[in-house]
């Protein structure tokens, strides 16, 4: 069982990072919601435990409800960060009218090269 | 009931102030109104703190080590009231400016919420809950201004810092797994019988968590970006508030949980110190634009912050906190006056200046001369005239800036009166820490022999 989730947050997890690396928003985006479902996966798996309801325990073995808790947390807090991504790259679309994150980059590199040149003519004429 | 006061204060003050129109200056005022008086609180509790020692309180009754516990020493408060303080000043800075965007007190509110409750939760878990609250606040505030390129940094410090949480969350389970425990102080008692391996991967991971948020050398890369994409005052409440998790976060772990791995990895802190330092300084020596060579300018001075900490001990400690007060001081202090004009900001820029280079008599150079007795005190030479080095950098980087920006004639009008004197009060304070330094290194002494790992 552990060598099963194991395996399933390494391939997460590595998922993830590889859809980080591309140049797509939405790649992006999804890849980062996947490192986050690797996370709570990763929390599952450490310390989850056979037994009864926490909540109203029958038996003597209950099953740790920290855990689960935990997870439940992280996953809620995962679903707002996921939508306020999404709300960020509709905006990033908006305003640059592409999804490719290279040209994004340059549209900053140009940016910052006009900056540049302001600061050496203000300086140049002084 | 005191405990909690400065928190609720703030949460409901925020949750209310989100339903209104932040644009309206009466609005505004009140958020600036609401955290003063959070501030206050804060400060209340913390004299208290200060006399009877530390502070904890269980939420909903439950057994010590099994409910939340909220744990409040002096270091809490001085993390707490600082990040408040620097909020404080950037929000009432924006509002004397006019806010452009509703949400922004709001949002200014809950980033202030997240901090005090992690500065002063005792619980692992709920240390990461709060660590949320900030940081999404803090990537919409990003965005805030909604050009194109506000919009590019929030994306990046998004991206970017939300693997730092999920780093920070692996981590927390990690302990979780190999502890039992989510309380820290447990954890802590729990740590030395857990295996060495498991215990540095939990400190490995998170340490990387925390020197994201900190825009540590190899960490940094996101950082001159978001600093010079977002506008002044969000930058400040940035460098000045949100980057104090980072801090607070490897001194609170390092010390309370992982003092065994903190020793042995001090070696690599130094050089990641080390490296920050020298980085940071040598790009912003080659930058022209204000908020450029600010940003790398606070990634060499976490560099500091880092080998403080690395050199260890009570020394170490305080010198690192006081050095962490200041540099938030410092770095909302320039990045709010790089952003408007005006007779009293170019004095409170060069005040600025002044004080990250570690001139006397401003308050950088308390925090230069910590560094350096705790350098001393370590019988480093090497550390030593490596402090130097960084502290000369920096006087040249931060004087060409001044030349560039101010001994030009002034074209254009300068900024509302209100924005000038917030900036200038910053400036007073620095210049008042600097004149009569006392009470922060007694405070920043007393907050370094709270953490158990240090005691003597």
């Amino acid at each position: 069982m552990i060598l099963l989730f194991s395996i399933a947050v390494a391939v997460l997890f590595a998922t993830g990072s590889y859809l980080m690396l591309k140049h797509d928003l939405i790649r992006l985006l999804v890849g980062m919601v996947l490192i986050g479902n690797a996370a709570n996966l990763f929390i599952m798996a450490a310390g989850l435990s056979r037994g009864g309801v926490p909540i109203y325990p029958l038996g003597n073995r209950t099953s740790d409800p920290l855990v689960q808790s935990m997870t439940l947390t992280a996953i809620v807090i995962s679903f707002a960060v996921s939508a306020l991504v999404l709300a960020l790259t509709f905006r990033l679309y908006g305003s640059h009218a592409s999804m490719n994150l290279e040209e994004i980059a340059q549209a900053e590199e140009e940016q910052s090269e006009i900056d540049d040149e302001v600061a050496m003519a203000s300086e140049a004429s002084s | 009931m005191i405990i909690a006061l400065p928190l609720a204060i703030l949460w409901i003050g925020a949750v209310c102030l989100a339903l209104l129109d932040g644009t309206r200056k009466p609005v505004g005022w009140t958020a600036v109104t609401l955290l003063a008086a959070a501030t206050v609180a804060t400060v209340v509790l913390g004299v208290d703190v200060y006399q009877d020692g530390t502070r904890a309180v269980t939420a909903g009754g439950w057994m010590p080590g099994i409910g939340i516990t909220f744990r409040i020493d002096v270091l809490s408060i001085v993390f707490a009231v600082l990040s408040q303080f620097v909020l404080l000043a950037a929000l009432a800075f924006e509002v004397s400016q006019g806010v452009r965007a509703r949400v922004l007190p709001a949002l200014t509110m809950f980033m202030a919420t997240g901090l005090t409750g992690l500065f002063f939760t005792g619980d692992a878990f709920n240390f990461y809950v709060f660590f949320e609250i900030s940081m999404i606040s803090a990537y919409i505030m990003t965005g805030y201004g909604e050009n194109p390129r506000q919009f590019r940094a929030a994306f990046t410090f998004t991206a970017v810092n939300l693997l730092g949480s999920v780093f920070f969350l692996i981590g927390i389970a990690a302990l979780y797994h190999n502890t039992g425990w989510l309380d820290m102080d447990r954890i802590g008692q729990q740590m030395p019988l857990v295996a060495e391996n498991p215990a540095i991967l939990s400190a490995t991971i998170i340490f990387v968590a925390f020197s994201i948020k900190l825009g540590l050398f190899p960490f940094h890369f996101w950082l001159p970006a978001v600093y010079t994409g977002t506008r002044g005052a969000v930058a400040a409440m940035l460098s000045g508030g949100l980057a104090n998790i980072g801090t607070y976060g490897i001194m609170r772990f390092g010390a309370d949980i992982f003092p065994r791995e903190l020793e042995e990895g001090s070696k690599v802190l130094l050089l990641l110190g080390s490296c920050s330092i020298i980085y940071g300084a040598m790009q912003a020596l080659s930058r022209h634009t204000p908020n450029e060579v600010l940003a790398y300018s606070s990634i060499g001075q976490v560099g500091y912050i880092l080998v403080a900490i690395a050199i260890g001990g009570p020394v170490g400690f305080a010198a690192a906190i006081l050095y962490a007060v200041v540099n938030s001081l410092n770095k909302t202090l320039l990045f709010l006056s790089a952003s408007v004009r005006g007779l009293l900001v170019g004095a409170a820029f060069a005040v600025g200046a002044f004080s990250v280079a570690g001139v006397p008599p401003v308050g950088g150079f308390i925090g230069k001369l910590a560094l350096f007795r705790a350098s001393v005190n370590d019988d480093d030479a090497w550390l030593t005239a490596l402090l130097f080095v960084g502290g000369a950098l920096s006087f040249i980087y931060m004087f060409q800036l001044y030349r560039r920006r101010y001994w030009i004639p002034e074209n254009g009008e300068s900024s509302p009166l209100a924005a000038q004197v917030v900036v200038a009060i910053v400036a007073i304070a620095i210049i008042a820490v600097g004149i009569w330094p006392q009470p922060l290194i007694e405070l920043s002494d007393r907050a370094a022999l709270v953490i158990p790992g240090v005691l003597p």
